[in-house]
């Protein structure tokens, strides 16, 4: 084996660190949302008069907020919403975004453009516009943020299977494939597909970060999840208001969020040196 | 005789438990075109890395590379950054990679002369449409300004050797400047290498893997296998007179010394994993008359003047005819 | 050779163009890929299609495997002309003409193990039954010289001589009868050249496959073909014998190639001067012959008019104005 494997060999290794890493902590967060009603210490949406913005203690952990609900366990449930709407949307997203990148960039030609045509009509839309938009005519809400981002994030994804797809579209196996009697359907499912996919789950992981942040700042619009459903955005909406005198309010939401797009993010540059060691497509 | 130019002694690169060249000694002298040949992770390409101090930092190289005297694997990194471009210049295989794309070739040949030398922009600017046409360039005046892309391969190729030459280095290594080029051009190529060095004394170190260019172009050469060097001798003595296993399995490999149609005589089996290599003799697995010593020890190296090789068989056999 | 038999592939006239740039403000241009190419190959015979960048041997390999539609001309397999051909027909083709490629490290999905790989074409004809299937492939993998526990290897993890075995051995899985090989071992090392070209030798005598042999290495064609062509810019220049024209080149340009290798003995080493020149763009060929620019014999006629293919022997041609004047008695 060249010297040159070899330190290849080392990228991928310390990459598939990072994706363990990465994939670990999310799993713990999904456990974690999962388990709220079992994890969570007190009701979320219990209001406590008696502890208006009160400090952390030790039943507590995170303190109270303007209402006096506990913070930690809001939390909790909030990662519920937050990591569905960040799953959710990428994954829809991926459902619509692969086939019509596939096509297009499988068949090229007229097909390629009228497949493609609106997709690019979508990108040139200003992201968060289209969302508020989406919202207006719809109403706000959880499952209508989901939807919202998925439609941003559409265009991105079928774009990026596109591009994958004309790189592997030329190599020899998929010729040969054909020359050896295997229909264009068959060569396009199990060639082009499995080996276009590596960038766009790259790109998924990290577009899951993203989409963490924008639930979070729709639902501190407002546009989001709405109360009483606790959301990291809306907590940290209501917890902006009193800053000075309750700080932790704002500070474990905003740590939660944060948290939330490292995993992504480890997941993705993990699978990036997985997929691209060399670092030619970036 | 007087000191060669460039002398490896003991030189030997490892990059983490993989060891990609082993204890490689040998010299080149002044104004010699020396072929380092070998086939693909032989360690050639490594080797001339190592000389133009451009291995990263994960390579850990023992041994020393003296190069006019001087062992450069002791300077530091300001002072080997001097060398290069200047006295020492390298072409690689592929011209694309070697030249920017987005700057005009005769502004890179430009560049290579103002970073070693004090010279007006347009002083190195005539020099450098000079250079242009030296290499053969047609209209080099208005070639000049091309980016690479409107040129073919084998220009590109030119305007590599151009920069190279630009500073009038003791040392140019050439790795397989040809290999990605046709033939025809090719045979220009190599032409015009040979034509350069007769006219400027450079002293050349060329890596290849085609025996064919070695033969055609090389006063002396050197035998890599899987970064050991089994033999050095002036290229007639290669060829006409082999004396290492893998040398002579080369040659008998090859298509045109065949008979024809029979079937080309060949050791069978790959390169041995380079993270776990033998200690003696790495073409031992796969050499027709090894023997028990091969694989553990490493072989002496038997020389007479000018030919080397380190092989037990040759060794036992006595000295070369 | 029987006059008799029919070849197994000819192509006739045959041309394919591209159209290249181009768009609403801007005529494309065309790009002569082929250009009015005639060629025959017998059965059980190894055709070398020998040609540098530009010359169109990769693109008419592909019109031969049927992988490209002629713009003008035909293929002709076994008598039928394969554009004429329905779909049963045309998969009856597929199984009797199979192609190898040129890079080891992109001939095979990267995902697949090798035994699915070799698989494939068995699986897409369904050819017995999937035990049958599995015994086949441990027959090809043997034949090419592979043990059984690189059958669920990925390609990453084999050298580049063991993927080319894994691509011969998916070449044959069908029992063709004509093989396209786009340099099949330009991309390997010596030694690993040399295996894999005995490799391909054997199979042929042994299946009495015929082949077709694309390549630029004239020492290759020395070894392994009884036929040469040799292309420059989409046209056919030369063709013939292959030791006839290895030793007595009709065409400039052959010689012109045939001089440029390098040759692996230091004692011929040649002063002569070297073909002058740049290959030309295939999008702006010369006019009249192709080659005129860069041509030693070059005179006025060459640069207007196109030259015939010349009969020297009766199968070796060449298509050149001023050495066909070898053929006219004196005085003529």
């Amino acid at each position: 084996m060249s010297a040159v494997a070899t330190a290849v060999r080392n990228v991928t290794v310390r990459g598939n660190r990072r994706t363990r890493a990465g994939a670990a902590i999310l799993a713990t967060l999904i456990l974690i949302a999962l388990l709220a009603p079992v994890l969570a210490p007190h009701d979320p949406n219990a209001i406590d008069p008696n502890r208006i913005l009160a400090g952390p203690d030790l039943s507590h952990p995170f303190g109270s907020d303007a209402l006096g609900r506990d913070v930690f366990s809001r939390v909790l449930f909030a990662y519920r919403v937050s990591l569905a709407v960040a799953i959710g949307s990428v994954l829809l997203a991926l459902a619509v975004g692969i086939p019509l990148g596939l096509l297009a960039g499988y068949y090229g030609g007229p097909i390629d453009s009228l497949l493609m045509r609106p997709v690019d009509l979508l990108l040139a839309l200003p992201a968060l516009l289209l969302a508020l938009s989406l919202i207006s005519v719809i109403g706000p809400g959880t499952w209508v943020a989901l939807f919202a981002i998925a439609v941003i994030y559409l265009p991105i994804m079928a774009r990026v299977v596109r591009s994958s797809v004309l790189r592997v579209v030329n190599e020899d196996y998929v010729a040969g494939a054909g020359a050896r009697g295997v229909t264009r359907m068959g060569v396009m499912v199990r060639h082009v597909l499995p080996n276009s996919l590596g960038p766009s789950l790259v790109q998924a992981s990290v577009l899951m970060g993203f989409a963490i942040q924008i639930e979070a700042a729709l639902s501190f619009l407002g546009l989001g999840a709405q109360p009483p459903t606790p959301s990291l955005g809306l907590m940290l909406a209501d917890g902006y208001q009193v800053l000075q005198q309750a700080p932790w309010a704002d500070i474990f939401p905003g740590l939660a969020i944060a948290i939330a797009v490292l995993a992504f993010i480890l997941i993705g540059d993990g699978m990036r040196a997985h997929f691209d060691p060399h670092g030619v497509s970036r | 005789m007087s000191a060669p130019l460039l002398a490896l002694d003991g030189v030997s690169v490892d990059f983490g438990p993989v060891s990609a060249v082993c204890d490689v000694s040998l010299e080149v002298s002044e104004g010699e075109i020396f072929g380092l040949v070998g086939e693909s992770g032989c360690g050639k390409t490594t080797l001339a890395m190592a000389v133009m101090g451009l291995l990263p930092a994960t390579a850990a190289v023992r041994g020393a590379i003296r190069f006019e005297g001087d062992d450069v694997l002791t300077r530091s990194e300001a002072d080997r950054r001097k060398l290069r471009g200047d006295r020492i210049s390298m072409v690689f295989q592929d011209p694309r990679a070697a030249l920017d794309p987005a700057f005009p070739v005769g502004e890179q040949v430009a560049e290579t002369i103002r970073a070693h030398r004090s010279v007006t922009r347009r002083a190195a600017r005539e020099e450098a449409i000079r250079l242009l046409g030296e290499v053969g360039i047609p209209a080099a005046a208005e070639r000049y300004r091309d980016p690479p892309h409107r040129l073919s391969g084998g220009m590109q190729q030119r305007v590599v050797i151009a920069t190279a030459l630009a500073n009038e280095p003791s040392l140019l290594i050439a790795d397989e400047p040809t290999t990605a080029l046709d033939v025809t051009i090719q045979a220009q190529i190599l032409g015009l290498i040979r034509e350069l060095r007769d006219r400027h004394r450079t002293t050349v170190v060329l890596i290849a893997h085609d025996l064919g260019v070695v033969a055609e172009l090389c006063d002396r050469a050197g035998v890599l296998y899987a970064g050991q060097l089994m033999e050095v001798a002036p290229v007639e003595r290669i060829f006409a007179a082999p004396q290492h296993p893998y040398t002579k399995a080369l040659l008998a490999a090859l298509p045109t010394r065949a008979a024809a149609r029979g079937a080309l005589p060949v050791a069978a089996g790959g390169v041995p994993d380079l993270a776990d290599a033998p200690p003696g003799c790495r073409f031992a697995p796969r050499c027709p008359v090894r023997m028990d010593a091969c694989a553990e020890v490493p072989p002496p190296v038997l020389s007479e003047p000018g030919h080397a090789t380190s092989c037990w068989y040759a060794a036992q056999r006595g000295a070369p005819a | 050779m029987s006059a008799a038999a029919t070849p197994l592939i000819q192509a006739r006239a045959l041309s394919r163009h591209f159209r290249i740039g181009g768009g609403l403000l801007r005529r494309s241009a065309v790009l002569r890929a082929v250009d009015d190419v005639d060629l025959d190959v017998e059965r059980g015979q190894v055709l070398a299609l020998v040609g540098e960048s530009g010359s169109g041997k990769t693109t008419l390999g592909r019109c031969l495997l049927g992988m490209l539609q002629p713009t003008t001309g035909s293929v002709h397999f076994d008598g039928e002309d394969i554009a004429a051909t329905d779909g049963g027909r045309r998969a009856a083709f597929r199984r009797r003409v199979q192609p190898i490629f040129q890079n080891p490290y992109s001939s095979l999905d990267p995902r697949w193990p090798v035994e699915r790989t070799v698989r494939e074409p068995l699986d897409a004809f369904r050819v017995g039954n999937p035990p049958d299937r599995r015994r086949r492939v441990a027959e090809l993998l043997d034949s090419v010289g592979l043990s059984q526990r690189h059958a669920q290897s990925r390609p990453h993890e084999l050298s580049g001589g063991q993927r080319q075995r894994v691509a011969i051995a998916a070449a044959l899985a069908l029992n063709p009868d004509l093989i396209i090989a786009d340099e099949p071992v330009s991309a390997l090392d010596v030694l690993v050249q040399a295996q894999i070209l005995n490799l391909i030798c054997e199979l042929q005598r042994d299946l009495g496959l015929t082949l077709v042999f694309i390549t630029h290495d004239m020492a290759v064609v020395e070894h392994i073909a009884d036929r040469v062509a040799v292309m420059y810019l989409g046209r056919i220049v030369e063709s013939g014998p292959a030791d006839e024209v290895l030793t007595r080149p009709k065409h400039p340009y052959t010689r012109t190639v045939l001089a440029a290798i390098p040759q692996p003995d230091p004692g011929r080493r040649r002063d002569v001067a070297v073909v002058r020149g740049e290959i030309p763009s295939p999008l702006a060929p010369p006019p009249g012959c192709h080659f005129h620019p860069r041509c030693p014999l070059a005179v006025d006629r060459c640069r207007t008019e196109p030259p015939e293919m010349t009969a020297f022997t009766h199968d070796h041609l060449a298509s050149c104005h001023v050495t066909a004047q070898e053929l006219r008695p004196k005085g003529a």
